[in-house]
C-alpha cells in the first residue's frame, strides 16, 4: 500500500476495523498476554517493535522497494525475537510447529 | 481435529507461537480472547469523547485534566495500559496540537483504543513532524497561518490526547449529546469538529 492511500479513508473512522485480519487481533493479544502475565514489559516489547519499524524505515530511505510489510508483520517479528532472546521460544520451534499445523490438516485430506 | 484450510505465512506464525507459549502455561486462550474484546469493542474513542465533551461542560473537571490527564480521565473509570502518563493538551484559536509517534505506534489507548492504520504509516509518522501544515491539509485541514501548530511526539513514556476546540452553535448541547460530535480524528489533531448544523447538511 502507497503511504498516501493510508492517509486515504480516514473520514470513516467508524466503519475502521481495530485489527486487519484475526493474526493481527492474536499477535497483539500474545503481546499483551505476555505483559499481563509478567513475563516482560510492554517496553521490552516496544524497545524491539522500535527496532524493526526502524529497519523498514530505513529501507525505504534507502530507496529499496517497500516490501509492503504491513505494520503486524513488523509487530510479529518484534514478538518472535523478544521471546528468543528470553529463551522462551526460539525461531527453531517455531518452524518446526508451523510443520506440525500443517500436517495435521494434510492429515484430514 | 483441524478443519478446512491449513494456515499460512503470518496467521501461520502466530498460531504456531500461540501454541508453544500455552503449552509452556504462559498464555491462556481465553485470556488471549478476552484482550482481543477488550480492544476491539470496550476500548475505544467514544471513552476520549466524554472526557472531551466533561472538559467543554465542567471548567473545574477541564483544570484537573489539563493539570494531570491519567488523574481526571480515572474519575470517570477510564485507566488501563498506556494510559498512565497521559497528557491533555488544549486546541485554541490560536494553538492547534497534532499527536504521533514517530517511531512506533505509541497512542493513548484508555482515551482512544488503539490507533488506526495511517497512524502507524511511515508517512504519518516521518511528515507529522517534518510538515505538520501540509500532512493536515491532506486531511483536509487548512489552518490560517496566525495558529501556532504543536506536535506532540509520544516516543517517551508521555501519550497524548487533544482536547479539541468545541464548536459554536453547541451552547445549549449536553454534555451527552456533545460526547456525540467528539470524533477520533479531532483528539489525534487531524481535523477539527465541525458544529452540529454543518453536520446535518452534509
Amino acid at each position: 500500500m502507497k503511504p498516501e492511500q493510508l492517509l486515504a479513508g480516514t473520514r470513516f473512522e467508524h466503519e475502521e476495523r481495530v485489527f486487519g485480519a484475526p493474526w493481527e487481533a492474536r499477535a497483539f493479544a500474545l503481546a499483551r498476554g505476555l505483559v499481563e502475565a509478567g513475563i516482560c514489559t510492554w517496553d521490552e516489547f516496544r524497545a524491539r517493535l522500535i527496532e524493526e519499524i526502524g529497519r523498514a524505515d530505513r529501507a525505504r530511505a534507502a530507496g529499496s522497494a517497500a516490501s509492503g510489510d504491513g505494520y503486524y508483520t513488523h509487530f510479529l517479528n518484534a514478538l518472535e525475537k523478544l521471546v528468543a532472546q528470553k529463551g522462551i521460544v526460539d525461531a527453531r520451534a517455531i518452524e518446526a510447529r508451523m510443520k506440525e499445523i500443517v500436517a495435521t490438516f494434510d492429515e484430514e485430506g | 481435529m483441524a478443519h478446512g484450510t491449513a494456515p499460512t505465512g503470518a496467521a501461520l506464525r502466530v498460531r504456531a507461537l500461540e501454541s508453544l507459549l500455552e503449552e509452556k502455561g504462559l498464555v491462556e486462550p481465553k485470556a488471549l480472547d478476552a484482550i482481543v474484546d477488550t480492544y476491539e469493542t470496550r476500548v475505544g474513542p467514544r471513552n476520549g469523547a466524554r472526557v472531551v465533551a466533561k472538559a467543554w461542560t465542567d471548567p473545574a473537571f477541564r483544570r484537573r485534566l489539563l493539570k494531570n490527564a491519567t488523574a481526571a480521565v480515572a474519575e470517570l473509570g477510564i485507566s488501563g495500559p498506556e494510559g498512565e502518563h497521559l497528557v491533555a493538551v488544549e486546541n485554541t484559536p490560536s494553538v492547534h496540537n497534532l499527536i504521533v509517534c514517530t517511531l512506533c505506534s505509541c497512542y493513548p489507548w484508555p482515551v482512544l483504543g488503539l490507533p488506526p492504520v495511517w497512524y502507524k504509516s511511515f508517512a504519518y509518522r516521518s511528515r507529522a513532524v517534518r510538515d505538520p501544515r501540509g500532512l493536515l491539509r491532506e486531511f483536509g485541514l487548512e489552518l490560517p497561518d496566525h495558529v501556532e501548530v504543536r506536535v506532540w511526539d509520544a516516543s517517551a513514556e508521555q501519550r497524548y490526547m487533544v482536547i479539541p476546540e468545541r464548536p459554536a452553535g453547541t451552547e445549549k448541547m449536553t454534555e451527552e449529546g456533545l460526547a456525540e460530535l467528539v470524533t477520533r480524528d479531532s483528539m489525534v489533531g487531524v481535523a477539527k469538529i465541525q458544529p452540529p448544523a454543518r453536520r446535518a447538511s452534509r
